[in-house]
């Protein structure tokens, strides 16, 4: 996994097979794998339903494994509009990819990985895009060995996930899609509206694989890296594209990042805590400058980088350790402040100059909680 | 009590609706059929029954009831009951007739409680809409909106037999009417209202009686005529009505599918009538496949506006809807699964979260409709016209056959009366009014004699303009307000746009800017991010608050806080201008205006100085800031007394470079004119970093040098140039030599001595006295 889906919620009860088993030492079990018994509970229920053919569970079931669902007593998973989930899995049950697009941090990588579980049971089926990509490591390659002893067979074939989603009819994800060069990309185009995979070096039937029902592909693509390559107008065609929207509810955020920060401080083995006014000062930054908007509505500069929910937890975080080595083990408005320059900021100085704006007009005018403290903490910024 | 509530056999039936609702409106038609009552009880205004005969002309539809009254206190307010192919309270009408049963409105007439209740939709869901019932149903349905909910139990289904929809509707309103903590004053009114109408009836007639009411009401109505105890339908003693007797009237008007969907807030009804105009066409022809006809019309859109879609696109929204279809568990494709359909196939980039999408707009487009109302030949003519004849009567302004001019002096009240009315009509584009010449509010470049010219005549156009213009509103003034915001809502993030809307509405004396009126122009200068637009609507914003003495605006405060909106703006937009490449003058300007608002107005509205202070200081000293704004900010900071001559002296050095020098004085001079002329040896600092020139500096200096000495008049010119030569120890100028030769042949030469200097100074040959 080259990101680490930081904004997915915690479950509200501990999976039990990530406690024994093959997974207890794992550094990140799958999702099929931490989700067994919920994926295991939905299965049962929806055992007489008719679902898409290839599929393990109901369409609705996979809405409600990500969303969650009370009466079952499955935990949300991932924060985001009910229309948007809809619309992304039944994209996966009609002949198109699904594309999700996103600013970095919004957990496009993690919702690709619970679709694929709930949907195939299988989220392991993942081609990571990057600049070296080839044909080979998303269709197939050969054990040379093999192919030079006996010649091309399907016994020295060996799969890429491509190849194994299609024989297997599972879900394949491919990550950071655009990362890739647009030849290569583009090898998906038969894939995805033949459903068939030409094998050249075989004879006979072999020549040719066709997929199994259940067989789509999710792919992701960051959108502020669309310039490094962009997409054929004729695999565009073949994805619906969904944007997985940063979270749009303030309140929902700040009980992810506290959570999500608190859990990494536990990790961490540090004892501090982090005040629900601080957590929302932070939070209603990040949220008010990635929207280019203050809750009251007034027009602010976006800033350059994402601003994403994954950065605040890692602000919290860092504040957090800031706090407990150097200050007083309180995490104080001027820990954030310190700590959002290196989490969030990067090294954009125009950034710099709209985040000073954003303390002078926005900030200044705030007078309770922890925003005083905060604002008196500018000083800190460069 | 909900059983007996939805008894469909008993004397008097109450039939709940959602306004507009086609799922509705079919069920009351199969109900009357069934039913074949006497007498149609439909929640509607009562001052209208005695024309509901001028409904049953051939109108097309929508058309609108409307009422008007001026309240004692002098304002106006006016009310619609819309109607619409589809709404309830129309196919109830049309199939009274068809059963020749009796048709009556019962409600209160508007003007009887539009002192509490401003509400202009009459048809709106706001009882419905807001009901903790509903919000707490959307969850645990796991729909987003009312409206889908709506959808997804009422409308979608089409096969739901008339009793199972009945006792469905019947408690889904009560429910929603007991989760409600108070029943407003205005409906307790109306339903004790309507309950005596409903009483009155059943000893009228004899048969059966079918009332039409809002499902909010049904169950009140229900209670109030059976003496049970129920939420909201306790009248207190003392509410014995007290209708303000102003001014009043009642006709109908044509309507717009545009209005009615645009409606918000508390005003809302259902959204999207061309959607469900749709679908209750194809439900009279028995069609399933509405949303077909609306993809259809959706890729029309897009193709006219040049947006490449396949058939293999269509194919796939309509596959994406069909699937969401399925998983919604609706058998028919609704209007949110269009939507999402089409959304998640067609759109192919990311969308930006809350932002508009040109696909989405031409889905809202089409889901909108475009229908708009006429009412037919016999109707009387729409109040509008009727208020635009009588006004235009009596200020003489009426169009004739022979084209003349009006010349208005606006410094007399009369004159400024009649120039309300043309710009009214102006406003809402009737034929015929056209302003030719007079005082330039805009530009404001001479504000000495404030006049105006128009040219009236009489224009073939001018009667279906003026019926065109009745789907605004009913009275000139209204309709001119309503037409405005309908023009606030088409700008998009420019606030000078957005202030030469206020100007259109003080010059058409709107003596307030109303609540969504005002509330888009705020938006709109709150989400501009162009400083010379802000600063420029700041200008025109200024002149209306502080200058203006015809127009009746000084003051005012809804002025005021856009003013101040447009102010915040603006400061916060400086603050991160950076390089304004090209437009120096506009940035001086803005900045300036910015100054100006300050010192003008900063009192009456509490700015705080402060802050202004900070941003002039920041500004000042950002080296990623063009030497022009520095210049301009620190002369903004000299002219309120928070800098002084020798900052600007000690400043000036930082700019000691040809290529910065003029800009920064440029800005400088433009807002501290009368600082530096106060402090004559500024000159003398310039002088000196110029003299430390070379001659190709010099040059390079030169033009943006003389522009930013252009803000001084001639004489405060010569001043200066005075205190120059006298801190030089030059008593006298000497009379400038006049040359022999051309200026193109002393440049050359001018050129060429400098190049000896410059060889001779390589090679180390000293020529002549060269220090």
């Amino acid at each position: 996994m080259a990101k680490k889906p930081a904004t997915k919620p915690a479950p509200t009860s501990a999976p039990a097979p990530a406690d024994s088993g093959p997974s207890a030492n794992l550094q990140r079990p799958a999702a099929e794998v931490l989700y067994a018994t919920e994926l295991d509970k939905l299965a049962a229920r929806d055992a007489a339903q008719p679902k898409p053919k290839g599929w393990k569970l109901t369409p609705r079931s996979v809405l409600s494994f990500v969303l969650g669902d009370e009466e079952l007593g499955l935990a949300p998973k991932f924060v985001g509009s009910r229309a948007f989930l809809e619309r992304a899995i039944v994209a996966l049950a009609t002949n198109r990819g699904l594309m999700l697009i996103g600013e970095p941090g919004t957990a496009k990588s993690y919702l690709s990985e619970l679709l694929a579980a709930a949907i195939s049971g299988d989220s392991t089926l993942t081609v990571q895009g990057s600049a070296g990509t080839t044909e080979d490591n998303i269709k197939y390659s050969w054990n040379y060995a093999l192919l030079l002893a006996e010649g091309p067979s399907e016994r020295s074939l060996v799969p890429a996930p491509v190849y194994r989603g299609m024989r297997e009819g599972k879900i394949v994800r491919f990550e950071e899609i655009t990362r890739c060069p647009i030849e290569i990309q583009d090898t998906l185009l038969s894939v995805l509206s033949d459903r068939v995979l030409a094998i050249p070096e075989l004879d006979g039937p072999e020549r040719s694989l066709f997929a199994q029902a259940g067989f789509n592909v999710i792919a992701t693509a960051n959108t502020r890296d669309r310039g490094v390559n962009d997409m054929s107008a004729a695999l565009k065609r073949r994805f619906n594209f969904e944007t997985v929207q940063p979270i749009g509810s303030i309140e929902d955020e700040m009980a992810l990042v506290a959570r999500e920060a608190g859990k990494m401080l536990a990790r961490a083995a540090i004892p501090v805590s982090l005040q629900p006014d601080v957590v929302e000062v932070l939070v209603t930054t990040f949220h008010e400058l990635r929207h280019g908007k203050t809750g009251d509505g007034k027009a602010l500069e976006p800033l350059s980088t994402a601003m994403s929910t994954a950065e605040a937890v890692s602000c919290a975080y860092a504040a957090g350790i800031h706090a407990y080595y150097y200050g007083g083990g309180e995490v104080e408005p001027a820990h954030l402040v310190q700590h959002l320059v290196g989490a969030a900021l990067k090294d954009a100085p125009d950034d710099v100059k709209k985040l000073s704006g954003y303390f002078n007009h926005v900030v200044k005018g705030r007078k309770r909680g922890a925003w005083p403290a905060y604002y008196e903490a500018r000083k800190h910024l460069p | 009590m909900i059983d007996q509530l939805c008894d469909l056999s008993a004397r008097a039936v109450f039939f709940p609706v959602r306004h507009h609702s086609p799922a509705c409106a079919r069920h009351v038609r199969a109900l009357a059929r069934a039913m074949k009552p006497a007498a149609v009880l439909i929640e509607g205004p009562s001052d209208f029954n005695d024309r509901v005969r001028e409904l049953y002309l051939p109108h097309t539809l929508p058309i609108a009831i409307y009422s008007y009254v001026r309240l004692e206190d002098g304002a106006r307010r006016g009310g619609y009951h819309p109607f619409c192919e589809y709404s309830p309270e129309w196919v109830a009408l049309r199939t009274a007739k068809e059963l020749k049963a009796v048709a009556r409105f019962i409600d209160l007439p508007y003007a009887d409680i539009a002192n509490i209740d401003a509400t202009t939709n009459r048809y709106a869901d706001r009882g419905l809409a807001q009901s903790k019932f509903v919000a707490r149903l959307c969850q645990r349905a796991g729909v987003e909106t009312f409206d889908e909910l709506w959808d997804a139990h009422f409308e979608a289904d089409r096969d739901l037999p008339l009793e199972e929809f009945v006792r469905r509707a019947h408690q889904f309103c009560l429910h929603s009417r007991l989760m409600d903590d108070t029943v407003s004053e205005s409906d307790r009114r109306r339903e004790s209202f309507m309950a005596e109408q409903v009483r009155a009836a059943l000893k009228e007639f004899k048969g059966r009686v079918l009332v039409v009411t809002g499902g909010y009401h049904s169950s009140a109505l229900f209670a109030r005529l059976n003496g049970i105890d129920f939420h909201g339908t306790k009248d207190h003693a003392n509410e014995a009505l007290t209708p303000d007797e102003g001014e009043r009237g009642i006709a109908l008007t044509p309507y717009s599918y545009e209005r009615l969907d645009s409606l918000r807030g508390y005003n809302a009804g259902m959204p999207n009538p061309g959607f469900y105009h749709q679908a209750w066409r194809d439900a009279e022809a028995g069609r399933t496949d509405t949303h077909r006809a609306l993809l259809a019309r959706v890729a029309k859109v897009l193709r006219r506006a040049g947006q490449p879609i396949s058939s293999a696109d269509l194919i796939a929204a309509e596959g994406t809807a069909q699937g969401l279809a399925q998983m919604r568990g609706r058998t028919v494709v609704w209007r949110s699964d269009l939507v999402d359909g089409i959304t998640g196939a067609l759109i192919k980039e990311e969308r930006a979260y809350n932002m508009r999408h040109p696909l989405l707009d031409a889905v809202h487009e089409v889901f909108r409709g475009g229908e708009r109302g006429e009412l037919a030949k016999g109707t009387a003519l729409p109040p509008l016209v009727e208020d635009l004849k009588k006004q235009l009567k009596e200020h003489e302004l009426e169009p004739r056959q022979v084209p003349r001019n009006v010349d208005l002096d606006l410094e007399k009240e009369a004159d400024r009366e009649r120039s309300r009315v043309l710009h009214r009509v102006r406003v809402l584009g009737i034929a015929g009014f056209n302003r030719t010449d007079g005082t330039d509010f805009a530009q404001r470049g001479n504000l000495v004699k404030l006049w105006e010219r128009w040219d009236v005549r009489w224009s073939p156009d001018h009667d279906a303009t003026a019926v065109e213009a009745a789907r605004y509103g009913a009275a000139l003034l209204d309709a001119t307000a309503a037409r405005l915001t309908e023009r606030a809502e088409a700008v998009d993030r420019n606030a000078e746009e957005a202030a030469t809307l206020v100007l259109d509405a003080a010059f058409a004396g709107l003596s307030n800017l109303a609540g969504e009126f005002a509330a888009r122009l705020a938006a709109i200068v709150r989400a501009d991010a162009d400083f010379f637009s802000v600063t420029k609507a700041l200008g025109h914003l200024l002149y209306l608050f502080v200058h203006d003495h015809v127009l009746s605006t000084s003051g005012r405060n809804d002025i005021g806080a856009l003013f101040a909106e447009a102010y915040a703006r603006g400061l916060w937009l400086l603050e991160t201008l950076g390089q304004p490449s090209g437009k120096d003058r506009d940035a001086t300007a803005g900045v300036a205006a910015l100054l100006d608002a300050f010192e003008r107005a900063g009192d009456a509205l509490d700015f705080d100085r402060a802050e202004l202070v900070g941003v002039f200081e920041r500004v000042s000293a950002s080296t990623h800031t063009a030497p022009i704004l520095r210049g301009a900010a620190l002369g903004a900071l000299w002219t309120l007394g928070e800098s002084d001559a020798h900052r600007a002296r000690a400043s000036l050095l930082l700019f000691a470079d040809p290529a910065r020098l003029g800009d920064f004085l440029t800005g400088l001079f433009a807002l501290a004119r009368e600082a530096v002329q106060r402090n004559p040896d500024l000159v003398v600092a310039v002088d000196q970093v110029v003299a430390a020139f070379g001659d190709e500096e010099f040059l390079e200096a030169l033009p943006a040098l003389r522009l930013a000495f252009t803000y001084f008049t001639p004489r405060e010119k010569h001043h200066l140039g005075l205190t120059l030569l006298g801190a030089l120890g030059i008593q006298e100028a000497a009379s400038l030599t006049r040359l022999e030769v051309t200026a193109s042949e002393m440049a050359e030469a001018l050129a060429f001595e400098g190049r000896v200097w410059d060889a001779a100074k390589k090679y180390g040959v000293r020529l002549g006295d060269e220090s």
